[in-house]
């Protein structure tokens, strides 16, 4: 296929695709929906199941959407060159890292293998981790060697560095989600020309969201320095670049940053009270530059990732429906719920409220 | 010889305890392939091998592990077979964890070594660089009153996002040199209170502290000397750590091969540990048997396990038939042909085995394509040679060599010349429109062949609707033989003809109004689908039957080019470069002209033969096997 064939071809697909996101009258209609309306039209069959626990039912429905998700991946990045689906499968491989956090866990508290194997997802062969191999290393550093051969190598090897030094969870989970994002956004700068701005505005927006959330938590709830804080971001190529970083990090609480902020985020996150708050806000913001590069640009990999990211988000809208419906939670804390997710809130019958659901940066819901 | 090897479905019911040896048995009498379903029986939902497994895997990978340290000789047989029970396991495993322990050890110094090794690199690449530096290098060594200095590498992605980080802890940072994913770089600022927020930085970005001596800035050639000599020092530090493991590793060596040959005997019950299921003491098992084989696995069993068991089989059930597995050809002859059909698929079972009549067909028209007795005897000879590089594959080149050989002794070619031998039958080239001719009854009759073997097997699946009207069904036959006779007829100048014509034309409508039905569109969709695929059905057929003229072109194509290389043979005048010129011609349509027939006859194999008869989507029965030797152990334990 030449190189205008397979991005038609890629257009194309997208097009026909983005056709299964959810409008904001789809998701309004869902939240009224039942848990065994839910599980029919969605084909999830372990939630009609009487036999299991609630845990095993989210569980299962939480694997049935990566899986769904993750196909979809794989069916996008087929007609890929090399460098679209390097970035593609990049974009993907945050789920491999879940995995890999679980298995840093257990060799951290000595966890048992089987209780190992609860926590991890099944992935495509694209994405997945060595898996035999993980479950044979006995510590930290021997699992991380292991990585140091094939498409994880980097962040294995960062990784591995960091905790050789400071024999710290946190330091070593805060660099493996630095370099995932770190590698994102190399691969992204690989493009040129209307690909590049497509891409830059995409992974920028992603970009964007993860710095705010991460710089707020560092500097201001784990007390780091400005230098240490600046050290674990990400410059953006779009709003939160390395300068206006530099800047931000200095300042001496929140309220500063929030005020600092270019335009558009200052007036986005102005009266914001909760870090919760201003997740919810942002990842309306990053759903809108998605929704904006699928229905705008011309470039197939950026409307490919735009399509995924915003899949991921109806996925977590749907999870958070189910979960709500599962521990019987009141149908207007859903709402609340379904809100935080994202995409809800892009349509006025959605106002925003704020409640805390998931943490940001790599979660491991979808 | 076509048809399928009978299985039967086998469940066993023994004491849980007994798996060990019934694992064992099963594996000894190479019959057994498991069948992974959960068991009806709601009751017996206890998964019992599940810590012998773990046990296993663990000592696998450890096993594994150290096999990257001591290499350990394959080839050597178990002693005998024998029963390994959850307790040995464990104790192997737990022995294997403490060999690994000490294994790691010494990797660890070879670790250190290493590191050791690239950081006196790198000094020694900082040394010539520290000339460029416009500071005073004295101030490199450590801190002075009112300044903190640091020299050290970093990995150089870090180094931009370092150098914002160390300007807002009041540094600044200098990268003098980039070696590989190495840069190194100097961070310096007032001494004071930022002091330990760039330490934590620094950390965080790997950073390496490189010492720098006082030798540096009064003697500098005393420094390389010594750093020199620490590098010859690491080299015989090396050097004397791979004595001390090669010592140890004679220690335990024989160990390690029993602790390998209890692996092995352990794995059967591995294997079928996702097969298991259990209540209590009551284990339950269940797989697929040859018919011929299940009295000979009772037998076994009935030898092997101390306790009562019960082994029940029976005939697959009709919607268990996907699950089935197919046993493929197990003939010598017959083996390198199946693993070409490997690449198309695996017959479901019921259906009939192609590997015969795949063999058949493919050496025929090879030998058809490619018919000379110099270049046959080439291949097969060099097939022979390759029998140990090629174990797979060497008799298919020595089969289809000696196809080639016959053929060129009918068309009477030896290397290209038919002076040499008179022919049997004809050169191709004396009657192309025979040889069309030939290759075009071929093509029929393998099509004919192939849509009665698709319509068998739908039968056998008992799928009478689509042995009647589904792709390359009953219908689709009729209409073909109708446009063969049709066409026959109007070759000879008389006409299509009524019969034909009119069966043409009802069995081309019996299709569509069979797909029709099937289709669930709009009508306007449905009309233009029905239309497409009816005119597709007419296309494919008198395509598919022109596609085996190639038969007969590739047999002029040989000739044609064999006589071009003697053309250009003769009009050298030297006697070597004649032969030169011979033998170089002849190797050229060896393996280039060989090459590209192989490839014709596997594409006239799969879309003209394959795709009527041979859905591909079975499975291939995997007894259940005790590897015998270390050989293969070492191909999963030692990579």
């Amino acid at each position: 296929m030449t190189a205008t064939a397979s991005q038609a071809y890629l257009n194309a697909r997208v097009s026909i695709m983005s056709a299964r996101l959810f409008t904001p009258a789809v998701i309004a209609s869902l939240a009224q929906q039942s848990l065994n309306e839910l599980a029919t039209s969605f084909g999830l069959a372990a939630l009609l199941d009487e036999q299991l626990p609630s845990r095993a039912k989210s569980r299962a429905v939480e694997q049935a959407f990566i899986r769904t998700l993750l196909s979809e991946l794989t069916i996008l990045v087929r007609p890929m060159a090399a460098k679209e689906r390097a970035l593609v499968l990049s974009w993907g491989r945050k789920y491999a890292l879940f995995n890999l956090k679980s298995f840093i866990r257990s060799k951290l508290y000595d966890l048992d293998q089987s209780e190992v194997g609860e926590d991890l997802y099944e992935l495509p062969p694209n994405v997945q981790l060595p898996q035999q191999a993980l479950f044979g290393a006995e510590d930290v550093l021997e699992l991380l060697r292991q990585l140091e051969q094939g498409p994880y190598s980097l962040i294995a090897r960062q990784a591995r560095e960091v905790y050789e030094q400071k024999r710290e969870p946190f330091a070593l989970e805060a660099t493996i989600d630095q370099r995932y994002y770190m590698e994102l956004a190399h691969r992204a700068v690989q493009f040129d020309g209307e690909s590049l701005r497509a891409l830059q505005d995409l992974v920028g927006a992603i970009l964007d969201q993860i710095n705010l959330m991460w710089l707020l938590r560092f500097r201001f709830s784990y007390q780091l320095s400005p230098s240490e804080t600046f050290y674990r971001l990400l410059p953006s190529f779009r709003l939160l670049n390395r300068d206006r970083l530099l800047t931000l990090v200095n300042l001496n609480n929140a309220e500063q940053v929030m005020e600092a902020l270019p335009p558009p985020l200052d007036t986005l996150v102005a009266g914001s009270t909760t870090l919760i708050e201003i997740q919810r806000r942002m990842g309306h913001h990053m759903a809108g530059q998605a929704l904006r590069i699928l229905h705008v640009s011309r470039c197939g990999v950026a409307r490919a990732l735009a399509y995924l990211v915003l899949r991921e988000i109806d996925f977590s809208t749907l999870f958070a429906l189910i979960q709500g419906r599962l521990l019987n939670l009141p149908r207007d804390l859903v709402e609340i719920a379904v809100e935080l997710t994202g995409k809800a809130a892009l349509s006025p019958a959605w106002p925003p409220r704020p409640e805390p659901l998931r943490d940001a940066g790599l979660d491991r819901r979808c | 010889m076509l048809k399928p090897v009978p299985m039967r479905h086998v469940r066993l019911l023994a004491l849980t305890e007994d798996l060990p040896r019934a694992s064992l048995a099963l594996a000894q009498a190479e019959s057994f392939h498991a069948d992974t379903r959960p068991p009806e029986e709601q009751r017996l939902d206890h998964l019992p091998g599940r810590t012998y497994r773990e046990q296993f895997q663990q000592a696998r990978s450890r096993l594994d592990k150290i096999g990257k340290l001591i290499p350990l000789p394959a080839g050597a047989e178990i002693p005998e077979a024998r029963v390994i029970q959850e307790p040995e396991l464990a104790r192997a495993n737990a022995w294997l964890g403490k060999i690994w322990g000490e294994g790691s050890h010494y990797e660890e110094q070879f670790r250190r070594l290493d590191d050791e090794e690239r950081l006196i690199k790198e000094q020694q690449a900082a040394l010539g660089n520290f000339a460029n530096l416009n500071i005073d290098l004295g101030m490199l060594r450590g801190p002075t009153r009112f300044l903190s200095v640091e020299a050290g590498i970093v990995p150089r992605e870090n180094v931009r996002q370092l150098e914002g980080a160390a300007g807002l802890a009041r540094h600044l940072l200098l990268t003098y040199l980039v070696r590989g994913e190495q840069a190194h770089v100097v961070v310096a600022g007032l001494k004071g209170g930022a002091d330990g927020e760039l330490a934590a930085v620094l950390r965080a970005a790997g950073f390496q502290r490189l010492p720098i001596p006082p030798e540096l800035t009064s003697e500098p050639d005393e420094l390389r000397e010594e750093l020199a000599r620490r590098r010859s020092e690491i080299t015989v530090e090396r050097t004397a750590l791979q004595a001390r493991l090669s010592e140890w590793a004679s220690t335990v060596r024989s160990q390690l091969q029993d602790a390998q040959a209890l692996l092995l005997l352990a794995e059967p019950l591995v294997t079928l540990d996702p097969s298991i299921r259990s209540a209590g003491d009551l284990a339950y098992l269940a797989g697929w048997v040859p018919a011929r084989s299940v009295e000979g696995l009772q037998r076994q069993l009935g030898e092997a396990l101390a306790g009562p068991f019960a082994l029940e089989s029976r005939v697959p059930r009709r919607e268990e038939r996907p699950l089935v597995p197919s046993v493929t050809a197990r003939s010598r002859l017959l083996r390198p042909f199946a693993t070409l059909i490997k690449q198309y698929g695996i017959p479901q079972y019921g259906e009939i085995d192609p590997t015969p009549l795949f063999a058949i067909t493919f050496l025929l028209m090879f030998g058809m394509m490619f018919g000379d007795i110099g270049h046959g005897g080439v291949i097969a000879l060099a097939a022979f040679l390759a029998h140990r590089r090629l174990p797979r594959l060497y008799l298919f080149g020595i089969l289809a060599g000696i196809s080639s050989m016959g053929f060129g002794i009918l068309f009477g070619s030896v290397f290209g010349s038919e002076q040499l031998l008179p022919a049997l039958w004809m050169s191709p080239l004396h009657d192309p429109i025979l040889m069309l001719e030939v290759a075009l009854g071929w093509g029929i009759g393998f099509i004919v062949l192939a849509c009665l073997l698709g319509i068998y097997n739908r039968v056998a699946t008992r799928d009478f609707v689509g042995a009647l009207f589904a792709h390359h069904g009953a219908v689709n036959l009729l209409f073909y033989l109708a446009l063969l006779a049709g066409g026959y007829q109007l070759a000879r100048g008389d006409g299509f003809g009524v019969i034909p014509s009119l069966v043409v034309t009802l069995s081309l409508l019996g299709l569509a109004v069979f797909e029709w039905q099937h289709l669930s569109a709009p009508v306007g969709e449905r009309l233009l689908i029905v239309s497409i695929q009816t005119l597709e059905t007419v296309i494919v057929y008198l395509s598919n039957t022109l596609s085996f003229l190639r038969v007969s072109a590739f047999s002029l194509n040989h000739v044609a080019l064999s006589l071009a290389v003697l053309t250009l043979a003769e009009g050298v005048g030297a006697a070597w470069g004649h032969w030169i010129t011979l033998a170089v011609g002849n190797l050229f349509i060896v393996v280039l002209e060989g090459g590209i027939v192989i490839i014709q006859v596997m594409r006239l194999e799969y879309y003209e033969g394959f795709s009527r008869y041979f859905s591909g989507d079975g499975h291939e029965f995997k007894p259940l096997r005790l590897r015998q030797s270390l050989r293969d152990a070492g191909q999963s334990y030692l990579g």
